[in-house]
C-alpha cells in the first residue's frame, strides 16, 4: 500500500521500496491555472551548480537519463523516471516543484498528490490541496535526497515569486552561466529572438534558455561549415516558426508563460515500449483493478526495468492497475493510443519535441568514454535486467538457477558459464513436426552475467508469479528453469506448417518474450481477431487450460484477400491477447 | 504537412559529426579535411562533395581487407553537409580526442582521412575463417562514426581474472588495450551437431571497454547489395 506523506514527513527510499528505478508523478490542478512541473538536480550546497540537471518541458532529460520527464499520463499531470543509482554523486537533492504559469495564486488549487511508484506499486504518497498556500505562485512539492542512501521528504514549502524566485533560490549558479552564455549569443544573431532583451528579468530568463541547448560548451571551432553555429541550438523554433502561439517573443522563457503546456511530449517514437497498452487499465490510473486481472503482461511495461527482487509480492501480478509504467510515455487508458496520437499530430509541439530530440546533439565531451557513456551497462543487482529494449542481461549468479535461453542468443558473456544443448522432449516435440522449425534452447549454468539479445528484437520480460501465459514458440527468448512450461499444438488448416505452436508457462520466475517491432495488448472481447502469424501471447489466466478458452476459427474468406487465417480468442474479461506488428 | 515534417529538419551544425535521429550521420565537410567513409553509405547531400572510391592511399593501407579487392571506403572531400546511414542501423559518433579504438570491419561507418588507422586481423583468430574477423584500429584526433544494429550496450572487461566472452557476430568496437583471443566452447557432443549454438566466441581480458550490439546480423549489407 502507498505509504501517506504529510508536510514535514520523510523516509527512507530503501524503507519504501527495494528498487532504484522509481516513476515521480504529480497531480495538481485548479480552475483556470496552468503548471510548469520541474525537477532541479542540485548540489551539496543546495545550488544548480550544473543546468543540465534542470529536468523541465524544454530539456526533458539529464545527460546521463536518470532523470526523464516522461509527460502527462495515468492521472498525473506530470511525471517523472528516476534512477537513483545513475544519478551522479554530485547531485545530492532532486526537488520537485510545480509553478504557475500565467495568472493565479496557489491557495485555487484543488486536491493534488505526488507520488512515487516503484515495481508497479504506488509506494508514498504526498496529499495536498490549495488550503496549505496563499499567494505563492510556486511550490516545492517533495525532495529525494541523500543521507545515508536516498531518502524522500514531502515539503510542501510555497515560494512568493514563482519560477523565477525558485530559480534564485537555487541557482547562483545560473545567473553565472548565463554570462558564460551570454559572449555566444552575440555572435549569432540568431537567437535573440528567443531571449527577448526587453524582458523585465533577463537572469533566468536567459538562463533558461541554456539549459534547451546541447550543453557542450565548445561548438568546436573548426568545422565551421553553416552559418554561425547558433550557440544557443534551440532547434525547435527554426523549423516551426509559424506555430508559435501568440506570446511568441518570450518562446522560451517560462517564466512568463505562453509554455505550450505539455510541450515535450517524451518523444514518442524513441520510446522503449509504449504501445503497450495495459489491457483493463482504467485511465484513471489509481483505481483498484478490474476483475481478475491480466497479470504479467499488463505489467509489461511496468516492468522494463524488471522490479527488485525483493518486491516478490504475491499479490502484485493481479495488479492495482499497473500504474503508469516506466518508460511507457502513453497513458495506458484501454485502447488508448489516441492520447498519444493527439499529441504526434499537432503540428507546432510535436515537431517542436522532436527537433529537440532527433537531432542529439554532439556528445558531450571528447573521448571515447565520453562518446560511450550513454551506452553503458545498467548496474547490476537484479537477476534479469533490460539493459535497452532490445538487450537483456540475466545474472545467473542471483538466483542460482540455470536458465533456458535459444540457441545463438547469447551476445556477450562475463564470468564462469557453460553453454550446453538442451535437449528436451518438447524441444523433440516441435522438431519432430511438419513445420521443419526447430525450436532449439541452451542451458546456460554457472556464475556470471549472460547478455542476451536476438536480431534486435524488443524483449519484454515478464514476471510470472503463479500465473500463466501462453507464448508462440518463436517468441520466446529466454526463460528461468524453473518456470513449468509445455508445448501446446494449435491445429488448423491453413496455418502454415500445418500447426501453431504455443508454449505455456506456468509458475515463479522470469520469461522473456521478444517481439518484432512494438506489441499491441488487446483484451479479449468476444470479437478479438487476431492473425495467427502476428500473435505473440496471451494470457492463460491461472487455473485455466488454453484450450478451453482459447478456441480457433477459421475464418475462410473467398478471394484470397490475404488474411486466411485468424485465430479468436474467447475468455471472461481481463484476459488479454498480444499481437506484434510484423507477420513472421 | 511541412509543420509536421519540420521536426526532421536537420539541426544547426554544432560539431564535424553529428547524429540526426539515431540512424542517421551528418558530416560538415570542409576543405582540407576529409571523409573516409564506407561506400555506399551516403544517403544525400548539400554542397560541393566529391566522392573518390577505394583511393590509392586507402588501398594501400587496407590492401589485405577481406577479398583483398580493396578496401570498401571512399574518399569524401569537398565542401557541404555528408548524410550517411546503413541500412537503419544505429550511428555512434565518437570524438576520438587521442583515444583508440579498434572497430569490427563491417560496423565501421566513417572517419576522419587524417586519423591514424590500419586494418589487421584480430589476434588469435588467425585460424577460424568463417567470414574472418577484420578489425580497424583508429586513433588520433578526430571523428569515428560506428553503426550497430540496435542500440548497442557497452560492458567494462573490469581488468580481473574473468575474461568477457563476446559472440563474434554481435561485436562492433573495442578497446585496442584488451588482449583478444579465441575461444572455442564446444565441447565433443557439438561436433555431432548437437552443439549451444554457441561454439565460438571471442575472449577479452584487461582494462578497457567492449561495445557489443544486440543483434546478430552482422551481414556487410552495404557490400553485398550487389
Amino acid at each position: 500500500m502507498a505509504r501517506q506523506f504529510q508536510r514535514g514527513h520523510k523516509a527512507r527510499i530503501s524503507d519504501l521500496t527495494a528498487g532504484t528505478d522509481l516513476y515521480v508523478g504529480v497531480q495538481i490542478s485548479g480552475p483556470g491555472l496552468t503548471f510548469d512541473i520541474s525537477c532541479f538536480g542540485l548540489d551539496a550546497d543546495e545550488r544548480l551548480s550544473d543546468d543540465r540537471y534542470f529536468v523541465f518541458y524544454n530539456q526533458p532529460k539529464s545527460p546521463e537519463e536518470a532523470i526523464q520527464l516522461l509527460g502527462p499520463q495515468a492521472g498525473d499531470t506530470e511525471s517523472f523516471r528516476v534512477t537513483l543509482d545513475r544519478v551522479p554523486p554530485q547531485i545530492h537533492k532532486l526537488s520537485f516543484t510545480a509553478t504557475l504559469d500565467g495568472a493565479g495564486q496557489m491557495s485555487q488549487v484543488g486536491p493534488g498528490y505526488l507520488r512515487i511508484v516503484a515495481g508497479g506499486e504506488e509506494v508514498a504518497r504526498y496529499a495536498f490541496d490549495g488550503s496549505e498556500f496563499s499567494t505563492e505562485r510556486a511550490v516545492m512539492l517533495g525532495d529525494l535526497y541523500r543521507k545515508d542512501g536516498w531518502r524522500f521528504a514531502a515539503v510542501g514549502q510555497g515560494f512568493d515569486g514563482g519560477l523565477e524566485a525558485l530559480l534564485r533560490n537555487f541557482g547562483g549558479e545560473v545567473l553565472e552561466e548565463e554570462q558564460e552564455a551570454a559572449p555566444q549569443q552575440p555572435g549569432s544573431s540568431s537567437a535573440p529572438g528567443f531571449a527577448p532583451p526587453a524582458q523585465p528579468s533577463p537572469p533566468p530568463a536567459q538562463s533558461f534558455a541554456p539549459p534547451a541547448q546541447p550543453s557542450p560548451p565548445s561548438p568546436p571551432p573548426a568545422f565551421g561549415v553553416p552559418s554561425a553555429p547558433a550557440p544557443a541550438s534551440p532547434p525547435a523554433p527554426a523549423p516551426a516558426p509559424t506555430p508559435v502561439p501568440e506570446p511568441a517573443p518570450q518562446g522560451f522563457a517560462p517564466p512568463q508563460g505562453s509554455t505550450p503546456p505539455p510541450a515535450p511530449v517524451p518523444s514518442p517514437q524513441v520510446h522503449a515500449a509504449p504501445t503497450v497498452v495495459a489491457p483493463m487499465t482504467p485511465p484513471g490510473g489509481t483505481a483498484p483493478p478490474p476483475p481478475p486481472a491480466p497479470a504479467p503482461y499488463g505489467q509489461v511495461p511496468a516492468q522494463a526495468p524488471p522490479p527488485p527482487p525483493g518486491y516478490a509480492q504475491p499479490a502484485a501480478p493481479h495488479a492495482p492497475a499497473p500504474p503508469p509504467g516506466y518508460g511507457q510515455p502513453t497513458p495506458p487508458p484501454g485502447y488508448g493510443q489516441q492520447p498519444s496520437y493527439g499529441h504526434q499530430v499537432p503540428g507546432p509541439p510535436a515537431a517542436h519535441g522532436v527537433a529537440q530530440t532527433v537531432p542529439q546533439g554532439a556528445p558531450q565531451a571528447p573521448g571515447v568514454a565520453a562518446a560511450l557513456q550513454k551506452y553503458r551497462e545498467a548496474p547490476t543487482g537484479q537477476r534479469w535486467t533490460l539493459q535497452n529494449s532490445k538487450l537483456v542481461r540475466v545474472d545467473l549468479g542471483i538466483g542460482g538457477r540455470p536458465v533456458l535461453a535459444r540457441q545463438g542468443s547469447m551476445v556477450l558473456y562475463q564470468g564462469k558459464v557453460d553453454f550446453a544443448y538442451k535437449g528436451a522432449g518438447f524441444a523433440g516435440r516441435i522438431v519432430g513436426n511438419a513445420t521443419g522449425q526447430e525450436m532449439q534452447l541452451m542451458r546456460c549454468t554457472g556464475q556470471g552475467q549472460v547478455f542476451l539479445a536476438e536480431n534486435s528484437a524488443h524483449l519484454h520480460p515478464v514476471e510470472l508469479q503463479g500465473d500463466a501465459l501462453c507464448v508462440s514458440a518463436e517468441n520466446v527468448l529466454a526463460f528461468d528453469e524453473s518456470l513449468q512450461y509445455e508445448v501446446r499444438r494449435i491445429e488448423g488448416h491453413g496455418i502454415p506448417g500445418g500447426a501453431l505452436f504455443t508454449m505455456q508457462f506456468q509458475g515463479t520466475g522470469t520469461l522473456v518474450v521478444k517481439t518484432h517491432g512494438m506489441p499491441v495488448v488487446l483484451p479479449v472481447t468476444p470479437t478479438t481477431f487476431v492473425d495467427s502469424n502476428a500473435v505473440v501471447a496471451w494470457s492463460a489466466a491461472a487455473q485455466v487450460i488454453v484450450s478451453s478458452q482459447v478456441r480457433m476459427r477459421r475464418n475462410a474468406y473467398p478471394g484470397h484477400t490475404g488474411e486466411g487465417v485468424n485465430l479468436q480468442f474467447r475468455a471472461a474479461p481481463g484476459n488479454f491477447v498480444v499481437v506484434q506488428p510484423y507477420e513472421v | 504537412m511541412t509543420q509536421q515534417l519540420a521536426g526532421y529538419v536537420p539541426a544547426p551544425v554544432t560539431a564535424r559529426m553529428e547524429n540526426h535521429g539515431s540512424h542517421m550521420l551528418k558530416v560538415a565537410l570542409q576543405t582540407g579535411h576529409d571523409l573516409l567513409a564506407r561506400v555506399g553509405s551516403m544517403v544525400a547531400y548539400e554542397g560541393f562533395i566529391q566522392y573518390e572510391p577505394n583511393p590509392p592511399a586507402v588501398r594501400q593501407i587496407a590492401r589485405d581487407w577481406l577479398t583483398g579487392e580493396g578496401a570498401p571506403l571512399m574518399k569524401c572531400s569537398g565542401d557541404g553537409l555528408l548524410y550517411l546511414a546503413d541500412y537503419g542501423a544505429d550511428v555512434v559518433v565518437i570524438n576520438l580526442n587521442g583515444d583508440a579504438i579498434s572497430v569490427n570491419a563491417t560496423n565501421l561507418l566513417a572517419f576522419d582521412a587524417h586519423l591514424t588507422w590500419g586494418v589487421e586481423r584480430v589476434k588469435g583468430l588467425a585460424k577460424f575463417a568463417g567470414q574472418g574477423l577484420w578489425n580497424t584500429k583508429i586513433s588520433g584526433q578526430g571523428w569515428v562514426a560506428l553503426t550497430s544494429r540496435g542500440e548497442p550496450i557497452v560492458v567494462d572487461c573490469g581488468g580481473g581474472e574473468d575474461e568477457t566472452y563476446v559472440d563474434p557476430d554481435a561485436l562492433v568496437a573495442w578497446s585496442p588495450n584488451l588482449k583478444v583471443k579465441g575461444k572455442r566452447s564446444f565441447k565433443a557432443q557439438s561436433l555431432i551437431g548437437r552443439g549451444s549454438g554457441e561454439a565460438f566466441q571471442i575472449a577479452f581480458s584487461g582494462q578497457g571497454i567492449v561495445v557489443v550490439q544486440p543483434s546478430e546480423d552482422s551481414t556487410d549489407r552495404i557490400r553485398f547489395r550487389g
